[in-house]
């Protein structure tokens, strides 16, 4: 089983280092958001077209919540209290609704322009 | 109830597909004294999935930002390089496997790595692990006590719903030859492959490290890939209901670049008496 793990660990830092190069190459612009008491803030984010961008989800409610769009076809999750970083693509103009799946009356949407 | 019934189902489908064709590989070449691989890779991803999510729940810092990402990345494109190895291998030893049958099985036990079962078995299961225990317990803490236990009773059920198909997998193809095995499966894994290299290159555009294409089509509301049948038709062949042009474009591209490989020489070949198994059911 060794070189099973080899080839594991090979494809692991292969995409470490590719994913690092390729970020730092390209520093993304961060937006913040954050959900507190089941609403998104802010429930507008507005973002340059044809950028791609990190949306940084700051989860202040006591329980879990699921980060997803249908539009962005993102879907991650949220612990409580953690931070987690959401990679989004360069948008062409238009409105990106997003929510949280565990909770689907939370939503909000991104404004590219 | 149903809801976390369709998830697990539909998480565990691919694993169990993978996991059952392995397991009869095994069996079909006679190395039952090799399950352990399996057993183990299999085993591994599971915990590896378990580990995962609790590390992502219980600690935070700049690594574990994207490192669920890049993990889930890793892994889909090792499952592809493995998984295109294999049916290489297989497609190889399906046509060579006329005549002397057991020789044939002696030769292949020496000359195919086991280990690469095991890689198999572990990324078929570890793939879509971590996000699934990450999601049904994030569902898990919303639910109230009653829906609670209905909720978790559902992915239970999903999970052993799932194991019993790759259990029938495994029984119903007991008495396949192996040559038709070797054969179907091989086609079968080239399929799986693509979708999962369509999945890989799909997230790394979702993400934008490739350019974003426009949808090349939308499906769901003919058959949603996020249902039961929509869902198995992904494990299966990979489909789709909503993929980008890309998406699409790379499935394409890795079914010809790997056919072409696994089937040049098949194509010319007298001997090839092995059935082309286009229709992937053949073996379910």
């Amino acid at each position: 089983m060794r070189s099973a793990f080899t080839v594991l660990i090979v494809g692991l830092v292969a995409s470490l280092v590719a994913v690092g190069a390729a970020s730092a190459a390209d520093p993304r612009p961060e937006i913040a958001l954050t959900i507190d008491k089941d609403q998104f803030q802010p429930a507008e984010i507005k973002v340059k077209a044809n950028t791609p961008f990190t949306v940084v989800v700051t989860n202040k409610n006591a329980k879990p919540i699921e980060f997803e769009s249908k539009d962005l076809r993102v879907e991650k999750v949220v612990p409580p209290g953690k931070t987690v970083k959401v990679l989004i693509r360069a948008l062409k103009p238009g409105t990106y609704a997003f929510f949280d799946d565990f909770n689907k009356a939370a939503t909000g949407k991104i404004v590219a322009e | 109830m149903g809801g976390t019934f369709v998830i697990t189902l539909r998480e565990g489908f691919e694993a169990a597909l993978i996991l059952g064709i392995v397991y009869t590989y095994l069996q079909k070449i006679g190395a039952q004294r090799h399950y352990h691989y399996a057993t183990r890779g299999g085993l591994l991803g599971v915990l590896a999935s378990i580990a995962l999510g609790i590390v992502v729940t219980a600690l935070s810092g700049p690594l574990l930002d994207l490192g669920p990402d890049v993990i889930g990345l890793a892994v889909i494109f090792v499952a592809v390089i493995v998984l295109t190895w294999h049916g290489y291998w297989m497609r190889q030893h399906a046509r060579a496997m006329t005549g002397d049958v057991q020789k044939k099985i002696d030769e292949a036990q020496a000359t195919h790595r086991m280990w690469v079962i095991g890689v198999i078995a572990f990324t078929g299961v570890f793939r879509e692990g971590a996000e699934t225990v990450l999601f049904m317990w994030g569902l898990l803490t919303q639910a109230t006590s009653t829906s609670g236990w209905a909720s978790a009773l559902g992915a239970v059920l999903g999970l052993v719903m799932a194991a019993s198909l790759g259990w029938a997998i495994f029984r119903g193809s007991r008495h396949v030859s192996l040559q038709r095995f070797f054969g179907v499966t091989s086609v079968f894994l080239l399929l799986l492959a693509a979708g999962m290299f369509s999945t890989g290159i799909g997230r790394l555009e979702v993400m934008g490290f490739l350019p974003g294409t426009p949808t090349a089509w939308d499906t769901t509301f003919l058959l949603d890939d996020h249902g039961i049948l929509g869902g198995f038709l992904n494990g299966l062949i990979g489909y789709r209901a909503r993929p980008t042009v890309l998406e699409a474009g790379s499935y394409l591209l890795y079914l010809v670049v790997a056919g072409t490989l696994l089937y040049r020489s098949g194509a010319s070949s007298p001997r090839s008496t092995t059935p082309t198994g286009r229709v992937p059911a053949h073996a379910a």
